[in-house]
């Protein structure tokens, strides 16, 4: 049988919008195909090794448990990036995702990210993005979830993951979101993200079994329900459009 | 007495009356009224009352509220009380003006009010707040409060220019004591000092981490969520010392226990009910009035709308429950697993500004856990019907949504025959699925 490894980092700090949510969707449509998923939970003192990873979740936490989180992966700061550049899949999550760049301010202040991507994240004036969201994503497919983040990511030249059809986006102005570098998707999207968006599931364990030479195709499930999930808030974000305004700075 | 406020009077106790003739929520509305046309008629009122007891906390506000004036009342106190839940600064303003006289007159000596965790700090200058019970600290809401964090805070600025107001907090409850800490108010505690029940250890925890020096909290036990006997491995951050604790367990569904030595048989069930009695009782252990008065008039309790209410319809005995997060909604599922009967069940998840706009909560709940407890049918309704369905075949459970709460109601009734169902509902699903069932049990009798 194939087996999978997934890997959660440190969910007993990052774990503030059901980001577990989106292991549990990894594990069940791995098995569902009859691949063997395995999890493994990282914590605190626990080192990290990703040589065997298929998935890598990094998750949102509060901006105390997040700089804690950055802290203790400075250390394995050329593991993650030594992964990410040998085409292994990560998705990072709202403050996981503001933790891949050089600085990132909190209500803590300004903390230096891991540095793993050029990018930045400031302290938004305005208050908190916070709402559902749909975007259009490079990968042909729209994805559809929440976001509420108080700090605005400024990209330097990286590929957004998508674009914005409705939301704020990275830095509040409803252009782009997220970040898509290799086979690193970085978002502030949760809800969770995975659940409602079977395809992007999909994509990291196709991507990550081709990645280990396993060529077989994906078997494909039954997602109505998922589909329906996303369609009713997708047809109602389109009808909410105009009272929900994209914030300017 | 000035015109105006004869005015207001009258005129908040008419809008009060118009909205139950209804059939309408009317407390709030009353409320704004009299802030509009008389705002000082607040401070007049609550400045007559000798004693003002405010209760806030993630879960358990409504019912500890409607339990502590139950035993002020026990011990002779006159008490008024935001008995529905109304708890932002409309709702309590109401309750303070529906209970005065056409003088001014206030016609109560105690108030009990639940205050919504946001409101505390712009009601809290108007009310001579005496005390202030903490039920807990879970994560709730978070697109509106940003996260658990900022609740507290809130909390503390609220409280920061009142150094005498008493705190009586479940010590088990390692975000509360940080709050009390922080505070430096005085305090009593409430606890559980042994493990008492069989829970579920898995579910989501807050505050695991020692606020001092960061290192993981250790736990000798858990009662459900981070409530349990906690302490920081390098002693930077401890349980306190248990004020007010819990004798003995000897039921859950219905209730009953004892605390000081008294025995205690309350109508509600579910362990998490346990806690909210013994907020009430560290209350009246502080200004030592008695507890056995208390547990007298228990068994009489009714519970606020919504919490724990039955209905029996068509052969069917319904239970409605609140469950607005996480820690909530695990309560609930031990309280169907500690139930052996067969039963379905109906989940209904909305998304308004009041229930939080955010459901991703739902991936937090320990749903797994159903799948142990005797259900036939699952269901699900509410403007996030599809989303909690979802959620459900994450967990290997097949569900039919409805996105109508009358027609799963209606199916679970007369298509599946239920004789037993459960209904949980979030925030604004409570009060209408509330009305409509008092009308199927009307209209069935």
């Amino acid at each position: 049988m194939t087996s999978f490894h997934i890997v959660h980092l440190y969910p007993d700090l990052l774990n503030l919008y059901g980001d577990r949510g989106n292991i549990m969707v990894m594990e069940k449509r791995c098995r569902w195909r009859g691949i063997e998923a395995i999890l493994h939970t990282v914590n605190g003192d626990d080192p990290l090794d990703l040589s065997t990873a298929d998935f890598v979740l990094l998750g949102g936490g509060s901006d105390k448990e997040q700089a804690i989180v950055c802290e203790t992966l400075m250390q394995f700061k050329d593991e993650l990036a030594r992964y990410i550049d040998h085409g292994g899949c990560l998705l990072a999550v709202c403050g996981g995702y503001q933790l891949l760049g050089t600085r990132y301010s909190s209500a803590l202040g300004e903390l230096n990210g891991l540095g793993l991507f050029e990018f930045e994240t400031v302290a938004g004036k305005g208050g908190r993005c916070i709402g559902n969201v749909v975007i259009d994503t490079d990968l042909g497919f729209e994805v559809v979830g929440f976001e509420n983040h108080g700090g605005l990511t400024y990209l330097h030249g990286q590929h957004p993951f998508g674009k914005i059809r409705y939301g704020y986006g990275n830095d509040g102005s409803g252009m782009d979101e997220g970040l898509h570098e290799k086979n690193c998707i970085a978002t502030y999207i949760h809800g969770p993200l995975l659940p409602k968006n079977p395809k992007l599931a999909d994509h990291f364990i196709a991507t990550a079994l081709k990645r280990k030479g396993e060529l077989t195709p994906l078997k494909t499930l039954d997602d109505t329900m998922e589909e329906e999930a996303a369609k009713i808030m997708i047809k109602r974000c389109a009808t909410e459009k105009k009272e929900n305004p994209y914030i300017s700075r | 007495m000035r015109l105006r406020s004869v005015f207001s009077i009258a005129m908040a106790k008419a809008i009060a009356f118009a909205c139950r003739l209804l059939h309408k929520q009317g407390v709030t509305l009353a409320g704004a009224m009299v802030m509009k046309v008389d705002p000082g008629l607040f401070d007049h009122l609550s400045a007559q009352l000798k004693r003002t007891i405010v209760v806030c906390g993630t879960n358990g506000k409504t019912t500890t509220n409607n339990l502590m004036a139950m035993a002020l009342r026990a011990n002779g106190h006159q008490v008024v009380i935001n008995a529905t839940g109304s708890n932002m600064k409309n709702g309590i303003v109401s309750a303070l003006v529906l209970n005065s006289k056409w003088n001014g007159q206030i016609q109560a000596d105690t108030a009990t009010l639940e205050v919504d965790e946001a409101s505390l700090r712009h009601v809290i200058d108007h009310l001579h707040v005496t005390d202030m019970v903490l039920t807990n600290l879970f994560r709730d809401q978070l697109d509106r409060f940003g996260e658990i964090d900022i609740t507290m805070d809130l909390l503390l600025q609220a409280v920061q220019n009142h150094p005498d107001i008493h705190l009586i907090f479940n010590s088990d409850d390692v975000l509360s004591t940080q709050f009390a800490l922080k505070s430096k108010l005085s305090y009593t505690t409430f606890g559980i000092s042994k493990p008492m029940h069989d829970t579920n250890n898995a579910d989501m925890k807050e505050g695991q981490f020692c606020p001092y020096c960061h290192a993981k909290l250790e736990y000798d036990f858990y009662h459900y969520a981070q409530l349990g006997q906690f302490h920081c491995p390098n002693g930077d951050f401890n349980h306190f010392h248990i004020d007010v604790d819990l004798g003995s367990l000897d039921s859950i569904d219905p209730l009953v226990f004892t605390i000081n030595d008294v025995t205690f048989h309350s109508p509600l069930k579910g362990f998490y009910n346990v806690y909210n009695h013994m907020a009430v009782c560290a209350l009246l252990t502080h200004y030592g009035e008695s507890l056995s008065k208390f547990a007298d008039e228990l068994p009489s309790f009714q519970g606020g709308f919504g919490r724990l209410e039955t209905f029996h319809i068509h052969g069917c005995d319904i239970l409605l429950n609140l469950a607005k997060n996480p820690a909530g909604f695990n309560q609930n599922i031990d309280l169907i697993a500690n139930d052996g009967s067969t039963k379905d069940v109906l989940i209904v998840i909305n998304d308004n500004e009041q229930d939080g706009i955010d459901v991703s909560w739902l991936w937090d709940v320990d749903f797994d856990r159903l799948n142990q407890c005797n259900v036939s049918h699952y269901l699900t309704a509410g403007k996030r019907y599809m989303d909690m369905a979802l959620r459900l075949k994450y967990v290997d459970i097949p569900s039919t949504p409805f996105d109508d709460i009358h027609q799963a109601i209606s199916y679970a009734l007369h298509d599946l025959g239920s004789t037993k169902l459960y209904i949980l509902v979030n925030y604004t699903a409570l009060y209408p699925t509330s009305q409509y069932l008092h009308e199927l049990e009307r209209k069935s009798a």
